[in-house]
């Protein structure tokens, strides 16, 4: 690479003149690009603040559904009872997939890592379009099963969803703590486990919490695989996991927002502006963390 | 044991889908990725049978709008969005100073995270209103009518489209570009930057000629990951795109439907056809979209590999 | 109990089906429900014990059942319903496979799910009204349109609102030369098939043969023409469309208006164009009525009936008669009962909220019947 560069040079550079107009074409493009990601962010904000603030009642939080006005307790606590769920079953599998990818799969006869082909398939079903996933959910586990529109369907669509981000935000983390702590724990006569509990995954923390801080964002931001697993419901959620449906904050948006009426509308901006404070609250959780824990590997480095 | 869970579900979700739509694979045949019209038949009519499977009298479906839909859709995304990601890219390892690096990664970041209905809701009410009124006409009158240009000309819509799709697509797979590349940048070595700082060479000289070839492969693996998520997006293209059957657009405003939108808008529809042979054809059509996407992501995988980078996370977030 | 009955109910069926197909009158049909027993049928709503009951389907019906279900709960709350509007197709297909107990569909079943499943039916519930809406600044008054005049329309060969065809059936409107943009549903609903049989049914030669009818149709393509999603999206697609036509379910009527769109006075069977009012809605019903089988199978479309509006239909609840819980079959038929009794959920009270028409006396006692058998 050095040697192209100093190929170009021995070739002859363009006139000074020009070379300092792509210079400047160069700085204003990047600039430009700055501002074509930060400026929709910013648009889509205000856009979905201004809809909502201005129709905004407090009752909303407190009240539920009813048909297409009333309140929308029944679809946040829905969300919350939803992502409960996938932080239990999505976070244990993902966080302890990842750790066995990074920690356990080790390494075949032939000098070939393990994990290869799981690591792949990971890979592979984030790609997969949650729409098909959702299908599959419907045809399988609520039909097929005689499970109804259920919160388990729901909740395990989605863990299949994220779970590809916990375990590969899991790998990450574990692969990024330094080889010294695993040494260190080995000369203190630690066993395998004993170490991987206490010293690696323990120092990966901040890395695992994070991608199960936006695992739990993106279900949360889920809508084509819900409305045919969750179903919608307009009361409280109860505590069943099969033939119950459950409320979430994504189907009044996607719902109401084209319905004939104008209370409808406003339900659908306050759902659509929770939403947006709960994904953002959880990007800002996610950022504390790796701040704190950056921080910390600072002090303690020093 | 919970590593083998993504292996199981991918297997799992491939079966089923399989399972569910052989009969419409076999009688849909080859037609079906090329046909141009999705009929359902006459649900209330006679019932007839092709092969041993039961499906209404007169239905034949050819799903190549919706595959050419979103083709379009995503490749504008892709035209709008790589250019976008590598700027932002740039400006977040060396052009910018630091607070100004760190909003735009916070922007990347809540780009990444707002759920795909929040941006559809956006683009539907805000962007693509605007668009149509503002600046669409503008752009359509001042086309020359020659070919190319011409796909620019001709009635503007009011908003929904494959224009407005293809741009909220873009800020959808921009975190995705954008993360990865900024990642590979990271890697590059200082020392060949550094070396062409000293023959003289300018930011942009260096970007054009170190940067950017070092990590070629990886922007193209990260794109295609980018076109991934493109073609598989639902809810945001359900809303703006018009979410049309049998309607290739005429131009780049109009309306249109792609794979993933079809799913979701005709799946109830679909269901009232009680010899469900419909249904079966939209697990087909779900079937065509995932191996669409796998092939599409592989490639994307094995093109980052080879770079020797890891590829950032889908979303890109982390 | 089910098997006799089966082949009968698939008769019906598919003469309804061939007989609005052609138009003229349905024998079979008459034949049948001419054969139900004269015998009382109690009006009674019973009382059910602690019990869930789901719904899914219909978004037309969507609104009414969140209409129904507080008034109804609050007086059974040992009863807990929860509703959905997914779709009619929905709503048909679910209760067929036992996801939820009561589905709601805007069109009847079709015969091959009724020979899959034969322990299901249809239960009038209410009637619906379908409008045509249309986009015309200046044009203030309800403009007269035949559904031979919509069939050109949408198969693109009327493309001006001037055009003579129109202009004759409106002698007193000054129409403008605006292009026609014909709007159809994109996603597969009960509304489309209603719309393409009275297409159908009133361009027989035309339409019928070319076109026919659905949830959802290969769409002749017009100049302009456009899809939309849902009935939200039809009202919302127009309003920014100058010059559009498009068809919508009556409960979003009050939007339409609030958006500035008219709504057009429809020719019937007798040739005369009506508007969708109460009595045009009642009197329609009412030539269907003697006709309407003790299925509650057909299409209430274009009858050749005087002062009758010609697009209506019945709101049907999709149930499976053979239910494995005694306790919400119970509590399936109380709230059944207690939607379709004019003093309870087909009272004005509650229809006139979304415009719904309430069931006919006569067609009540049918559809208390269909009600009784769940079990």
């Amino acid at each position: 690479m050095v040697a192209r560069g100093a190929r170009v040079a021995s070739d002859g550079y363009p006139s000074t003149r020009r070379r300092r107009i792509a210079e400047q074409a160069f700085r204003a493009l990047t600039l430009l690009a700055l501002l074509a990601v930060v400026a929709p962010v910013i648009w889509v904000i205000t856009g979905i603040v201004a809809r909502a603030v201005p129709h905004w009642r407090w009752s909303v939080l407190t009240t539920n559904t009813v048909g297409a006005s009333g309140g929308l307790e029944n679809a946040i606590l829905g969300s919350l009872a939803i992502m409960l769920g996938v932080l239990i079953i999505a976070g244990t599998l993902g966080v302890l997939g990842g750790v066995y990818l990074s920690e356990l799969a080790g390494f075949n006869r032939k000098g070939k890592q393990r994990g290869a082909v799981l690591r792949s398939a990971t890979e592979v079903l984030a790609g997969v379009p949650s729409i098909a996933l959702g299908l599959v959910g419907y045809l399988a586990l609520v039909v097929q099963f005689h499970w109804g529109f259920s919160v388990l369907a729901a909740v395990i669509v989605l863990s299949v969803i994220v779970i590809p981000y916990i375990t590969r935000g899991t790998e990450v983390a574990l692969r990024q703590v330094p080889t010294n702590y695993r040494e260190g724990a080995e000369a203190l006569g630690m066993s395998t486990g004993y170490s991987l509990r206490k010293v690696v995954v323990r120092s990966a923390i901040p890395g695992i919490a994070t991608s199960v801080l936006i695992a739990l964002a993106i279900s949360v931001g889920e809508t084509a695989p819900m409305l045919y697993t969750a179903g919608w419901f307009t009361g409280i959620p109860k505590a069943s996991l099969f033939h119950q449906p459950i409320g979430y904050l994504t189907y009044p948006v996607w719902t109401f927002w084209d319905y004939p009426s104008n209370q409808a509308h406003y339900l659908a901006f306050d759902a659509a502006l929770i939403l947006l404070v709960l994904v953002l609250v959880l990007l800002v959780i996610a950022r504390l963390v790796v701040a704190r824990s950056q921080r910390f590997a600072e002090n303690r480095r020093n | 044991m919970s590593a083998f869970v993504p292996l199981v579900a991918l297997v799992l979700t491939v079966l089923v889908l399989a399972f569910k739509a052989w009969p419409a694979i076999r009688v849909n045949g080859a037609h079906f990725l090329v046909g141009s019209s999705w009929k359902p038949g006459n649900v209330y009519g006679a019932v007839s049978t092709t092969g041993g499977v039961a499906h209404p009298l007169g239905s034949s479906y050819g799903a190549w709008p919706a595959i050419a839909g979103t083709l379009e859709s995503s490749a504008l995304a892709i035209i709008i969005a790589v250019p976008i990601s590598i700027g932002a890219a740039f400006a977040l390892t060396e052009r910018l100073p630091r607070w100004l690096a760190e909003i735009l990664r916070s922007a990347i970041e809540v780009l990444a995270g707002v759920p795909s209905v929040l941006l559809g809701l956006w683009g539907a009410l805000t962007l693509g209103p605007l668009l149509a009124n503002d600046v669409y006409p503008i752009v359509a009158n001042h086309m020359p009518n020659v070919p190319f240009f011409s796909f620019f000309r001709g009635p503007t819509g009011h908003g929904e489209g494959l224009l407005t799709s293809g741009i909220v697509l873009a800020l959808m797979i921009i975190p995705i570009v954008a993360s990865t590349t900024r990642n590979l940048f990271a890697q590059v070595p200082a020392l060949p930057k550094e070396g062409g700082e000293a023959l003289g060479m300018t930011d942009w000289e260096v970007g054009r000629k170190i940067t950017i070839p070092w990590v070629r492969a990886g922007i193209i693996g990260a794109t295609v990951l980018g076109l991934g998520r493109a073609f598989g997006e639902t809810i945001a293209v359900a809303m703006i795109s018009g979410s049309l059957l049998n309607t290739i657009t005429p131009n780049i405003y109009g309306t249109m439907g792609t794979v993933a939108a079809t799913l979701v808008t005709q799946l109830d529809s679909a269901f009232a056809d009680g010899t469900g042979f419909e249904v079966r054809t939209l697990a087909e059509l779900a079937v065509v979209l995932v191996v669409v996407v796998l092939i599409v992501n592989t490639v994307a995988r094995i093109i980052v590999r080879r770079t020797g980078h890891l590829a950032a996370p889908v979303g890109g977030v982390i | 109990m089910i098997r006799p009955t089966r082949p009968a109910r698939i008769v019906v069926a598919l003469s309804a089906v061939f007989a609005v197909g052609l138009g003229s009158s349905l024998v079979a049909a008459t034949a049948a429900s001419a054969k139900a027993k004269p015998k009382k049928v109690s009006t009674a709503i019973e009382k059910p014990g602690a019990a869930t009951v789901t719904e899914t389907g219909s978004t037309l019906l969507y609104p009414l059942w969140n209409i129904w279900v507080p008034a109804y709960t609050q007086k059974y709350p040992s009863v807990s319903i929860t509703t959905n509007g997914t779709g009619s197709g929905t709503g048909i297909a679910d209760a067929t496979n036992g996801t939820i107990d009561i589905g709601s569909s805007d069109a009847y079943l079709p015969p091959a799910t009724v020979q899959a499943t034969p322990t299901l039916e249809n239960i009038p519930l209410a009637i619906s009204v379908q409008v045509i809406a249309y986009n015309l600044p200046g044009v203030t008054a309800h403009l007269n349109l035949s559904g031979k005049v919509l069939s050109s329309i949408y198969q693109g060969k009327i493309t001006r609102w001037n055009d003579p065809a129109i202009a004759a059936a409106n002698p007193n409107v000054t129409l403008p030369a605006t292009p026609i943009v014909a709007l159809h549903r994109s996603d597969g609903s009960g509304d489309t098939f209603i719309f393409t049989q009275y297409l159908s049914d009133s361009d027989k030669n035309g339409w019928g043969k070319s076109v026919g009818y659905g949830t959802s149709v290969q769409w002749p393509t017009t100049p302009g023409g456009l899809g939309e999603n849902g009935n939200g999206g039809m009202v919302t697609g127009c309003k920014a469309t100058v010059g559009c036509i498009a068809y919508v379910g009556i409960s979003y009527l009050s939007q339409l208006l609030g958006d500035g769109l008219f709504y057009a006075a429809l020719q019937n069977g007798k040739g005369q164009y009506e508007l969708p009012s109460s009595a045009a809605v009642a009197a329609e019903a009412k030539f269907f009525l003697k006709k309407t089988p003790a299925d509650g199978t057909i299409s209430l479309i274009d009858g050749p009936v005087k002062g009758g509006y010609p697009i209506i239909n019945y709101e049907y609840a999709i149930v499976n008669t053979q239910q494995s819980s005694a306790s919400t079959a119970k509590a399936m038929r109380s709230l059944l009962e207690w939607a379709v009794n004019p003093k309870f959920g087909n009272s004005s009270q509650y229809l006139s909220q979304v415009s719904f028409q309430p069931l006919p006396k006569k067609l009540l006692t049918n559809s208390l019947k269909q009600i009784h058998k769940i079990s």
